[in-house]
């Protein structure tokens, strides 16, 4: 459990990045489709990770993520029910004997189809707030739709091909 | 007692969020353009050097881009020279000139960031107070209007561009000379604003030159914001609706000049000055 403090603190700086220099410039169909991938972070912490602490967690990346982009309190107020959401959604997917000690929530453990409606519900939980957040109405309403849509897959796929990349790198080396 | 503690103890999960909820949503909503200023005041060392460490990265991939930009810029400018001119009569060319007095000045700045896809849109310039920049100087690139700078922190200032809602000013169809008002819908493609406030009994064609006022004396007057592009009007209504397209280009900005007015001082002690003699309380 210790030893994995320190991964998941890099993991956090490291998408925070990633999200602020270059995801948040990708200009896809003139702004319709927007991943916010930084969210990863928040996804892979441990299941054994206190409910308080995860909410604690995702409530300074979303301030951090805020500094970087757009008005103050939009990423923290979604990033507060992504991580209030989080572990519930864990525990709604969980196998019936429960998760194994020390696993992560990733492909390699859990399987594809579980991590696809484990990150699928949360990612568009959290664009959906973000979203909301941004323009403060949904009008109109099936465009707004679309956007978030979109960019929640966008999200996902992004994650899911991530991590298939890590996980070559793993078995290569 | 006890059971109170026992309550809030069972449901800590809940009350922490409910309070990070409310608070994020207390911060949001309060938030307007001074709000974003603060909290960039206190952050704008560290966010501000690694957006300028991100853009001297970007910067060197586009040079080529950016050095077509500087190119036309300086043969725009060359084109202008004294020499390229055939002098019809010597006695009006004078370089002494006692009859004018600069009434703008230009500093130069780099976008460090920008956005163009959001409901409201900012831009961050890499130069603030200790580079001569104050709120309320007009932002203009390749002369053309691009926005109105806000708030100034020591290194950095922030930019309220046409592409956001809260910008306003004033402006006039080349040739009428008509004035309307520009209004940048949010969240529209960035490449368009609208013009309001023009009669329909003012002529507007398609391809018309729209320029600044030089009213609100952020800009010089006469600058170019862009041309017509489409006109929808309503029958009911009595004036035009105006879709224009503007000269500047917010995806591609780079290099931007800071407009600032020397006589504005003047004009608006003046103003004032009037205005309390007439006892208006005008709130602009």
């Amino acid at each position: 459990m210790a030893s994995m403090i320190p991964i998941n603190i890099l993991r956090i700086i490291f998408m925070v990045f990633l999200q602020a220099l270059v995801v948040s410039r990708l200009q896809v169909l003139d702004g319709f489709v927007l991943p916010w991938v930084y969210i990863f972070a928040i996804l892979m912490l441990p299941f054994e990770t206190p409910k308080w602490m995860v909410l604690l967690i995702s409530f300074v990346v979303g301030y951090i993520m805020d500094l970087f982009s757009g008005p103050m309190g939009m990423h923290m107020l979604a990033c507060t029910v992504l991580g209030w959401l989080q572990p519930m959604v864990q525990r709604l997917l969980s196998p019936r004997e429960g998760y194994e000690v020390n696993q992560e929530p990733t492909i390699q453990k859990q399987g594809l189809r579980w991590y696809l409606t484990y990150a699928g519900i949360l990612t568009f939980c959290h664009h959906f707030v973000l979203f909301f957040a941004e323009t403060l109405r949904l009008s109109p309403f099936f465009y707004q739709l679309g956007h978030i849509l979109f960019s929640a897959m966008a999200t996902v796929v992004l994650m899911v091909i991530g991590q298939y990349l890590i996980s070559v790198q793993k078995s290569r080396g | 007692m006890k059971n109170i503690f026992e309550l809030i103890k069972r449901h800590f999960v809940f009350i922490l969020f409910g309070i990070l909820f409310i608070f994020s949503a207390v911060v949001l909503f309060s938030s307007n353009r001074y709000q974003r200023a603060a909290f960039l005041q206190q952050s704008s060392d560290w966010v501000g050097s690694i957006f300028e460490w991100r853009d001297e990265l970007q910067r060197y991939l586009r040079l080529k881009e950016i050095n077509d930009q500087l190119a036309l810029e300086n043969a725009t400018l060359r084109a202008q020279m004294p020499d390229n001119f055939f002098v019809i009569d010597t006695t009006v060319l004078s370089k002494n000139d006692t009859l004018r007095m600069q009434r703008y000045a230009y500093r130069n700045a780099r976008v460090i960031n920008a956005s163009v896809n959001r409901e409201s849109n900012y831009l961050t310039l890499d130069r603030g107070i200790v580079g001569g920049i104050r709120p309320n100087m007009g932002v203009i690139s390749n002369g053309s209007v691009v926005g109105v700078v806000t708030s100034v922190s020591d290194h950095f200032s922030v930019v309220l561009p046409i592409l956001n809602s809260k910008f306003q000013e004033s402006v006039k169809m080349k040739g009428s000379g008509d004035f309307g008002l520009i209004a940048w819908p949010p969240g529209s493609d960035p490449a368009y604003a609208d013009v309001k406030d023009i009669p329909k009994h003012v002529q507007v064609n398609i391809g018309d030159t729209v320029l600044t006022t030089g009213f609100g004396s952020h800009f010089p007057n006469d600058l170019l914001i862009g041309y017509v592009s489409q006109l929808n009007d309503q029958p009911e209504e009595n004036f035009h609706r105006i879709k224009i397209q503007l000269s500047t280009d917010f995806r591609k900005l780079s290099y931007v000049q800071v407009v600032s007015d020397i006589f504005k001082g003047q004009q608006d002690s003046l103003m004032k000055q009037q205005q309390e003699h007439d006892g208006v309380d005008d709130s602009h």
